[in-house]
């Protein structure tokens, strides 16, 4: 059973080359924006005051330790957007291509049942992508923390003292990687829409996906003029009841941490008991559970031929 | 010994139409069966069937499982080849062997290997970047790799040219084949199987209009070529079907002794694709 999760996983990053491409992309992106700007900000030595990493300045500066609290949330939070786009790709990709190409056909002539296919897919989306993420937000925060303090330490600063010693980076990868995998448990009863709508859908996945979704938001609207719908489901994603300083959104507000004077821990924000006894989140397992079960029944008895 | 499949009064049905439609047969081990019928005949439903990926009515047993309910245990006996066509293009071949390994207790990769290395398939090629014909002979390449004790194969050598369709044959018995193994084929190109196959089974509109071991078919099957004298006589037994050729009448008799019909020209044993020609006629008139 688990060797074949394995193998049926490992089949899902084969095919989708995007779950490791895309945080390598991001990583180099991201480190080619740092060097600019130190190369940027090498032009200027002379006159600049290099307040924010602080090579004349002291260790402990709380500017200099809310600015790297900052990097870490900004790149943080793209590698967290490209999860909701990837896993939305892969998702409606994962159960329509298969039919499209009728590869199903074989994947269907070895010995695996349907669920376990769609298990597999599932944990890829839920469990897999958010931990390839953070790997990718930790090797970004790694190589550019080793060029910023190598910068610093060419300036004549202490680069191990002052970038590496100001900032508790186990902390914070913990935090990051609580809220990726808590997005998406709180995000999965979407998962399991996509992957129902890519068993069940002819054509155009994305489409089929989204269209009822906004239809029964605006519906409601123009019928009842209420929008629970969209204030439950649409915007599911704003209510992540992880944090001890309200919603998501406030959580990367970068000018709340440029002032804050608890910046160096991301860790102490999040509130993981709440999480876990949320009847919402609950609720959303279990829808998730039902529309994947759903996506089983569709694959095994749709006729193909 | 109980039947490798028994199938009893099996139908499938979408809708209003009837894909199969009532059909009982049996199929022994150690059989190489040819299913041949026209398109939209119901061949593909019914190995549908057998394969468990799709349900339908009737008792079907396969290896003395459900098909449909037991599809994952099954698979560890059964290996299946729907059409040349359904490799996942974006997949490596060291990646497709892998999987398999993983997954399918009775596959040998060793074995697999060594049939690849007869070939021109490289390891990391991608299944996109091979030719039609090596996509095929990938796919039974892992296929001959699996122990398994039903091969079902559904128009395997579509679309393949004569080289790689003889090929394909030619590996299959000689390398594969053995009295423990039973191998179930359809296919368009009857010519091509006859002579490999030990039991053949027509069928048209869901319905089966033949159902017979090869060694059977030359006792029951006479064709004859009848001179224009002859021709009325010769219709008085019944023919099952008749055409012209050289001016001669060719009559397919079933059932009627040799002695009978050897006064009336030459006798010999028609070929399966003229058989079936005149059972599909016949069903039809």
């Amino acid at each position: 059973m688990i060797t074949h999760q394995l193998a049926l996983v490992k089949r899902e990053i084969w095919e989708h080359r995007s779950i490791y491409v895309t945080p390598l992309a991001i990583a180099t992106i991201v480190t080619l924006g740092v060097l600019a700007g130190l190369m940027f900000a090498s032009g200027f030595t002379a006159e600049l005051d290099i307040a924010i990493f602080g090579a004349q300045n002291l260790a402990g500066d709380p500017e200099r330790k809310a600015a790297l609290t900052v990097f870490f949330l900004g790149t943080s939070w793209i590698f967290i957007v490209a999860i909701a786009i990837l896993t939305i790709f892969y998702c409606l990709d994962s159960l329509y291509a298969e039919r499209k190409d009728k590869s199903i056909l074989f994947w269907r002539s070895l010995p695996v049942t349907d669920a376990e296919t769609v298990v597999s897919k599932l944990l890829t989306a839920i469990v897999v992508i958010p931990v390839v993420m953070v790997l990718g937000i930790i090797v970004t925060h790694l190589v550019n923390l080793i060029v910023v303090s190598i910068w610093v330490s060419m300036k004549g600063g202490d680069g191990g003292m002052l970038i590496w010693g100001s900032i508790s980076l186990l902390d914070n990868w913990l935090a990051a990687f609580i809220v990726v995998i808590a997005s998406g448990i709180w995000m999965s009863p979407f998962v399991g829409w996509f992957l129902l709508v890519s068993a069940y859908t002819k054509r155009s996945p994305l489409l089929m996906a989204f269209m009822p979704l906004i239809l029964i938001g605006l519906l409601e609207g123009i019928i009842f003029r209420s929008h629970v719908f969209a204030d439950n489901v649409l915007a599911r994603g704003d209510g992540l009841p992880l944090f001890r300083i309200g919603d998501i959104e406030r959580f990367f507000d970068e000018d709340r941490w440029r002032i804050a004077d608890d910046a160096t821990s991301l860790l102490v924000h999040l509130d993981v008991v709440q999480f876990l006894t949320s009847p919402a989140m609950w609720a959303g397992v279990l829808v998730c559970g039902l529309l994947s079960t759903g996506a089983v029944y569709v694959r095994r008895f749709r006729d193909e031929s | 010994m109980t039947s490798l499949v028994s199938a009893r009064g099996v139908t499938k049905k979408f809708g209003s139409f009837t894909a199969v439609d009532n059909v009982s047969f049996d199929i022994e081990r150690g059989k190489i069966l040819g299913l041949i019928g026209p398109n939209g005949a119901g061949k593909t439903t019914l190995l549908k069937a057998l394969l468990g990926l799709t349900d339908c009515e009737g008792q079907l047993s396969v290896m003395g499982l459900d098909p449909f309910k037991q599809r994952k245990k099954l698979m560890q006996n059964i290996c299946f080849i729907a059409d040349v066509a359904v490799l996942p293009r974006w997949i490596r071949v060291s990646q497709l062997l892998d999987y398999v390994e993983a997954i399918h207790p009775n596959f040998s990769r060793k074995r697999a290997e060594e049939l690849l290395q007869q070939t021109k398939i490289m390891a990391n090629s991608k299944v996109k970047e091979l030719s039609k014909g090596m996509v095929t002979q990938l796919h039974l390449s892992i296929i001959m790799s699996i122990d398994a004790k039903l091969l079902v194969l559904d128009e395997p050598t579509l679309g393949l040219d004569i080289i790689f369709r003889k090929e394909f044959y030619a590996n299959l018995l000689n390398d594969y084949f053995d009295e423990e193994r039973t191998i179930l084929v359809t296919t368009h190109q009857v010519e091509e199987v006859e002579n490999l196959l030990t039991d053949i089974m027509f069928i048209n509109d869901g319905r089966i209009l033949l159902d017979s071991p090869m060694e059977t078919l030359a006792d029951t099957y006479t064709e004859v070529a009848v001179s224009a004298g002859d021709a009325d006589s010769a219709r008085g037994l019944g023919p099952i079907a008749e055409g012209q050729m050289f001016g001669k009448s060719v009559m397919l008799f079933e059932g009627v002794s040799r002695e009978h019909l050897e006064g009336l020209g030459d006798l010999r044993t028609p070929s399966v694709a003229d058989l079936f020609v005149a059972k599909v006629k016949g069903a039809r008139s």
